[in-house]
């Protein structure tokens, strides 16, 4: 479809149209409070062109593309709505990329493609197995999804490529009288996971929980927390919005005049790799044409660059970074496709997994943090945070005497950056991204 | 439409089968300082099958090619089958609806040029631009749809809607070296283009106290009395409690059964706690829930006691009570399940005066930046404070968090004023990936006696 797009566009429009195609199937199973209890399946298909003509860019979507004709009928439409939009749009002088070679990645993995709904029921059915527990209940969800996507425009560019999805993810509850637990976690990639994989995504939940069952009163003032990889998303939040060229161009980044500068701790380095195999986010070109590559943040603690789409670098001066992601529906934002915070070894988890990846013994008395509540809210990208626990344990002497309930935990994730106590070797994916755990030295630990 | 709906549906071997397809017109103009960032239309279109065959599992196929119909209800037939459930799945008996209803228009916005929807916003933009230069950023975004909506499944029921629905949202963002503060104003009406006229006061409002802000010292942590305005305390009833009574947590976990149990104490007789689908003119409110089952008026906490809970088919036959009409799907890319509508907290007596009069040092807590409930613990942003000083509300604090434990906090609501007001925002709820629901949320002003407020935590 988007061939014939690009082609009514080109005589229509007079500054160029890129446009994207893309259809996704999905099947999915639910296990609820510990039985199976439904089955998915998701087709679904649209379209998203943008134009630019008499020096303004307007963009337009839509889902209905079947049909026995391949959405023929609804070219002509489409187009219409991008000029209407075009029309009100501002002047832009973005410019649509000649044709490049791609970078080769294997996106799609014939095993998660040819999974059965049996199969998946399969690996649910494992995961349970190994998570049942007296009084407690569980709920698990298995996910397979396959794309296709097309991406093409008027400068002759065209990537293309078909790709798969895996989500496994489970929660284990425990209500006692009013105390509420639950302890959950997820594995994501571009393939199935393989026994070991659900064995660990199990171990890390068990392990969670048996510390959890003790529950101990939270310590108070500035101490050493430990935050573990699902823990340092209100650490990491600040920074990534920060380092998007978008809040740059807004003058609302922290960071947006920082470049060169020497910010954070000499350990936190932080790039975004698109071309991670087995990765569900890795890509070989972006939204826009742009062939993916690896992109360097912060490297030793210096701020090294942003990330951009077409539309931010065209009004930045700068040049997209291949962080062009799109939907059916509005136009192109830059987004970080796998995050990878430290050294960005992928050092495999193994059986070895243990709270707080060996930084423990570091910590005389304080707190580790596994997830808080309330992260996103109020004002994120200018550092400051004060989260209530929603699942975080007492360190005392080097070890967790058990969970702590009524506790807050608050700072400045640029202050707190600058004081690494350690980095664990337990590093992990933690959705699209990869992190070890952190020690962080003076966090406000209040309890109430 | 119907025709086709109810002929694909005979073709269904299955013991139960409904069919919802949406047609959706939407149109979304954005401002970002004094730049519009996009001026869209877009139209999506597409269908949800659900089956149910005896002793099998949900069966769920949507999809967005509707000539893909017949297929996709034996797909979602299949589905079902190969999911094996014991004890089976039953559903309570809802009798059979037949409806064709057109909710007020007020204004068709699709009869309005998006040149039209671009000016409104822009004026709303330009009112924030214009506090201040300490205003070094905004979005104001405006966006409009109306849904054609057919529904049938095959215990008779036959719905056909047309739903509409308009927001106009802003963000003014003020810096003074590194300090940034914000304002969010948001509006969300299940109505039309009549609705949303002369709005700019609310947007110059909220730029204003951004800046005002700036200047505002963080409030001191540590508990307090705390006085939570109708914005707050209705994000608060909705978070804190409305998650816990929607069915589908508890109906199969014996342990979350017995902490919601009814008649249990939840607050002081003050406490009235409801969700109300059938409240005319609000952004939860439809005629139907996605399964067909009308909407109303239920009763949750009454006189501080727990009195009932939202249920759909499935949660409602499995707990012995009666459907609630609160099944929803956020679109046809969903399967319904048990959501909130219009969650409200009833009105008590008397007005914010009388409920600091006694107060020697509080926070008068006002409007939510966001909130989120975790278990028996949540967190709310408030958009801004003011400090309570010998009865009189005084000075303005910023960073305002409110974090505790669900029960203590219920328990600790001691007085609600009679000044109860719906709160119609735009944005909405999230729940199993389906987000953003529309909601709406209503309360008086609400009096907690001692509740931990974070923001500069003394180290």
């Amino acid at each position: 479809m988007i061939e014939r797009l690009l082609e009514l566009a080109r005589r229509r429009v007079d500054g160029g149209a890129d446009a994207l195609w893309r259809r996704v199937e999905r099947t999915a199973v639910a296990l609820e409070w510990g039985r199976l209890k439904s089955a998915g399946a998701t087709e679904e298909a649209g379209a998203n062109l943008r134009v630019r003509h008499r020096g303004r860019v307007g963009v337009a979507g839509t889902t209905a593309v079947g049909g026995d004709d391949g959405g023929a009928a609804q070219v002509a439409p489409l187009v219409d709505r991008a000029l209407a939009s075009a029309e009100l749009g501002e002047e832009l002088d973005l410019v649509f990329p000649a044709h490049a070679a791609l970078p080769s990645l294997p996106t799609f993995f014939q095993q998660a493609a040819n999974a059965s709904l049996d199969d998946l029921i399969a690996i649910g059915r494992s995961l349970l197995a190994r998570l049942e527990r007296e009084g407690c209940r569980v709920n698990v969800s298995v996910e397979r999804e396959t794309a296709e996507t097309r991406v093409a425009n008027s400068a002759g560019a065209l990537g293309e490529y078909r790709s798969t999805g895996i989500g496994v993810s489970a929660e284990v509850w425990r209500i006692a009288g009013d105390d509420v637990l639950a302890v959950g976690d997820a594995f994501e990639g571009a393939d199935l996971p393989s026994g070991d994989a659900v064995a660990a995504l199990a171990d890390a939940i068990n392990a969670r929980l048996d510390h959890a069952l003790r529950i101990v009163a939270p310590p108070d003032g500035a101490l050493p927390v430990i935050f573990t990889p699902p823990g340092l998303s209100a650490l990491m939040l600040p920074v990534t919005q920060a380092l998007s060229g978008k809040a740059v161009l807004q003058g609302i980044s922290p960071l947006g005049a920082r470049i060169g500068d020497h910010v954070f701790d000499a350990g936190f380095s932080l790039v975004d790799h698109p071309l991670r195999a087995g990765r569900a986010a890795s890509r070989p070109v972006d939204d826009e044409c742009v062939p993916s590559r690896t992109t360097c943040l912060v490297e030793r603690g210096v701020v090294q660059r942003f990330i951009y789409d077409l539309e931010t670098a065209a009004r930045a001066k700068a040049e997209s970074t291949g962080h062009g992601t799109r939907g059916i529906f509005g136009k192109p934002v830059p987004a970080y496709t796998n995050l990878v915070l430290g050294a960005g070894d992928e050092v495999s988890g193994g059986t070895l997994w243990e709270l707080g990846g060996g930084l423990l013994r570091d910590v005389k008395d304080g707190l580790l943090v596994d997830e808080l509540i309330g992260v996103g809210q109020g004002n994120v990208i200018g550092g400051a945070f004060s989260h209530p626990v929603a699942l975080a344990y007492r360190i005392e002497r080097g070890e967790i005497t058990g969970r702590v309930k009524d506790a807050a935990v608050a700072g400045n994730a640029y202050e707190l950056w600058k004081r690494v106590g350690g980095f664990g070797n337990d590093a992990r994916w933690t959705g699209s991204r990869w992190a070890p755990s952190v020690l962080l030295e003076g966090v406000s630990v209040a309890r109430r | 439409m119907i025709d086709r709906l109810t002929a694909a549906l005979r073709s269904s071997r299955a013991d139960y089968t409904e069919i919802r397809v949406e047609r959706t017109w939407s149109t979304a103009v954005t401002f970002r300082g004094r730049r519009l960032e996009s001026a869209t239309a877009n139209e999506d279109q597409g269908g949800c099958v659900r089956a149910l065959h005896r002793s099998g599992g949900w069966g769920v196929a949507s999809f967005t090619s509707l000539d893909r119909l017949e297929a996709m209800v034996g797909r979602a037939g299949e589905l079902s089958r190969a999911v094996r459930v014991d004890p089976p799945i039953r559903l309570a008996d809802v009798p059979a609806q037949r409806a064709d209803a057109i909710l007020d228009l007020d204004g068709d916005v699709r009869g309005v040029p998006l040149a039209e929807k671009k000016r409104l916003i822009e004026a709303c933009n330009g009112a924030m631009l214009a506090v201040s230069d300490r205003i070094v950023d905004t979005l104001a975004a405006y966006r409009d749809e109306v849904s054609e909506y057919w529904y049938v499944n095959s215990d008779g029921t036959v719905l056909h809607e047309l739903r509409p629905e308009v927001t106009l949202s802003g963000t003014a963002v003020a810096r003074r070296d590194g300090t940034i503060e914000k304002g969010l104003e948001s509006i969300g009406l299940r109505r039309g283009w009549r609705s949303v006229q002369e709005r700019e006061a609310g947007f110059r409002e909220v730029a204003e106290r951004a800046v005002a802000l700036l200047d505002a010292p963080m409030v001191r942590g540590g508990t307090y009395p705390v006085i939570l305005d109708s914005e707050l305390a209705g994000v608060f009833i909705h978070e804190a409690f409305g998650h816990l009574s929607e069915a589908d947590f508890v109906y199969e976990n014996p342990q979350a059964r017995d902490m919601m149990t009814i008649g249990r104490r939840f607050g002081k007789p003050v406490l009235n706690v409801g969700d109300n689908g059938a409240a005319p003119g609000l952004r939860g409110t439809l005629p139907f829930d996605d399964e067909g089952t009308p909407t109303q008026d239920t009763p949750l906490i009454k006189d501080g006691i727990l009195v009932g809970r939202l249920h759909s088919r499935e949660t409602a036959a499995a707990m012995g009570e009666r459907p609630t009409g609160n099944a929803r799907a956020i679109s046809f890319r969903h399967a319904p399940i048990v959501r909130m509508t219009n969650t409200y907290i009833g009105n008590g007596r008397g007005r914010l005066e009388d409920l600091i009069r006694d107060v020697k040092l509080g926070v008068y807590a006002c409007g939510a930046f966001g909130g989120q409930t975790m278990l028996e613990n949540f967190s709310f942003t408030a958009a801004y404070g003011r400090m309570i000083r010998d009865g009189h509300v005084a000075e303005l604090v910023k960073d305002v968090v409110l974090a505790g434990n669900l029960f203590q906090t219920l328990d600790r609501i001691d007085h609600i004023a009679g000044d109860f007001r719906w709160n119609q925002m735009g944005g909405g709820c999230g729940k199993g990936g389906q987000v953003p629901l529309p909601v709406t949320e209503g309360a008086p002003h609400v009096r907690i006696e001692a509740a931990l407020v974070g923001g500069d935590v003394p180290a």
